[in-house]
């Protein structure tokens, strides 16, 4: 466990410098910008942009494969008779998240074809080939990851899935969509990662993965 | 460590980096342990493409090679295909020359108008009553095929069938 110089009065006082992807953000937003405007190619970006996200919704709902392809292509369906409502990434990625998970459930409950998400198994990640010591060190910080998480809540399981793969700018919109405090100056940490954190730093395992 | 040294990470501080980083940590893990099928933006895309024709989207039901009978050696290949409102069933045997012999069953049986449409051109047929359709000569290579509503008569309405591309 490495101390670093941060103390714990560095307490970072809003979203900035979160961002990887600084543009992506305004990348989207030109992009339903365009797509409202007519151009398949736009659309087609958002598409290709946007889909993992709604596939790890529909997944995260409980749904089979089949039918989270299903419904990731009538949320993308249902998304065309709204484009003139929407105007921000933020607007589009909580209208995919929110319709996505409302139909996810409509499947769900309909009964066909229910895998419970708890009977997927990290066991299916692929076998650790012998490469570099990096790729070890990321394979076993991922088994760690995975067995604190699934210490948490179905709840709280869903709601890191799905915001794990949000934009980063849309982290507070969509958070605020799902049911996630925001505060006064964005997105707070939400009881859901502020739980897998003391998980992870209950373990030496996990205090690696905490960094 | 990071602040959390000082006790349990509270609820209500502001993302830091360390969330940041089990969030993209969390992303990569689900993204290798349940990945969504590469080829499904894909797939979207071509379906939204065709939103605007009043479409449906056949899928591809079953397929088989079987032998043709008499010339024992010509290979004679069976594709079904599903739709909300329609099977498509064709034959692809081989000519002498380059080309196929596409023959086509429609259930249940209408008439209507087919394309076929390769690369090179796109051939129309009709089917008749019992929903049979033939194409002679179809050349080699990617070709998809368009039921559309008959012209005109009591199967006029509905909607047009679109199979996805398959190699002849």
């Amino acid at each position: 466990m490495a101390v670093d110089d941060r103390g714990p009065g560095t307490v970072r006082t809003g979203s900035r410098g979160h961002s990887v992807h600084p543009d992506r953000g305004e990348r989207i937003a030109g992009l339903v910008g365009a797509a409202r405007q007519g151009s398949e190619e736009a659309l087609g970006q958002i598409v290709t942009e946007l889909t993992p996200m709604l596939w790890q919704v529909a997944r995260a709902a409980g749904l089979s494969a089949g039918d989270a392809e299903d419904v990731v292509q009538t949320v993308w369906m249902r998304l065309i008779a709204h484009l003139d409502d929407i105007h921000t990434s933020a607007a589009l990625t909580g209208w995919l998240v929110v319709t996505a998970r409302r139909e996810a459930w409509r499947v769900r409950a309909e009964g066909r074809k229910h895998f419970p998400a708890d009977t997927e198994s990290f066991e299916a990640l692929p076998a650790r080939e012998p490469g570099s010591e990096e790729q070890v060190i990321i394979d076993d910080q991922r088994r760690t990851l995975w067995r604190a998480i699934s210490q948490l809540t179905g709840r709280c399981q869903e709601l890191l899935r799905i915001i794990a793969f949000v934009p980063r700018p849309d982290y507070a919109a969509v958070a605020a969509e799902l049911g996630m405090p925001i505060g006064s100056i964005g997105p707070t940490r939400g009881r859901c990662l502020a739980k897998l954190r003391t998980l992870l730093a209950a373990t030496l395992e996990g205090d690696d993965v905490l960094g | 460590m990071s602040s959390d040294d000082a006790g349990r990470p509270s609820a209500d501080e502001p993302l830091d980096d360390t969330d940041v980083r089990l969030l993209d940590g969390i992303r990569d893990m689900f993204g290798v342990a349940d990945p969504m099928p590469a080829d499904l933006p894909e797939r979207i895309r071509f379906r939204l493409a065709l939103r605007d024709l009043e479409i449906e989207v056949a899928r591809l039901a079953d397929e088989q090679e079987v032998l043709a009978g008499i010339r024992g050696a010509e290979q004679s290949r069976t594709i079904t295909f599903d739709s909300d409102s329609l099977t498509i069933m064709i034959r692809i045997d081989a000519n002498r020359d380059e080309t196929v012999r596409v023959d086509g069953w429609l259930a249940p049986p209408q008439r209507r108008e087919i394309d076929m449409k390769t690369t090179a051109e796109s051939l129309s047929v009709s089917s008749d009553g019992q929903g049979r359709f033939a194409f002679a000569r179809v050349p080699r290579g990617m070709a998809q095929l368009v039921v559309r509503p008959a012209e005109q008569g009591p199967d006029g309405a509905g909607r047009s069938v679109v199979t996805p591309a398959l190699i002849l």
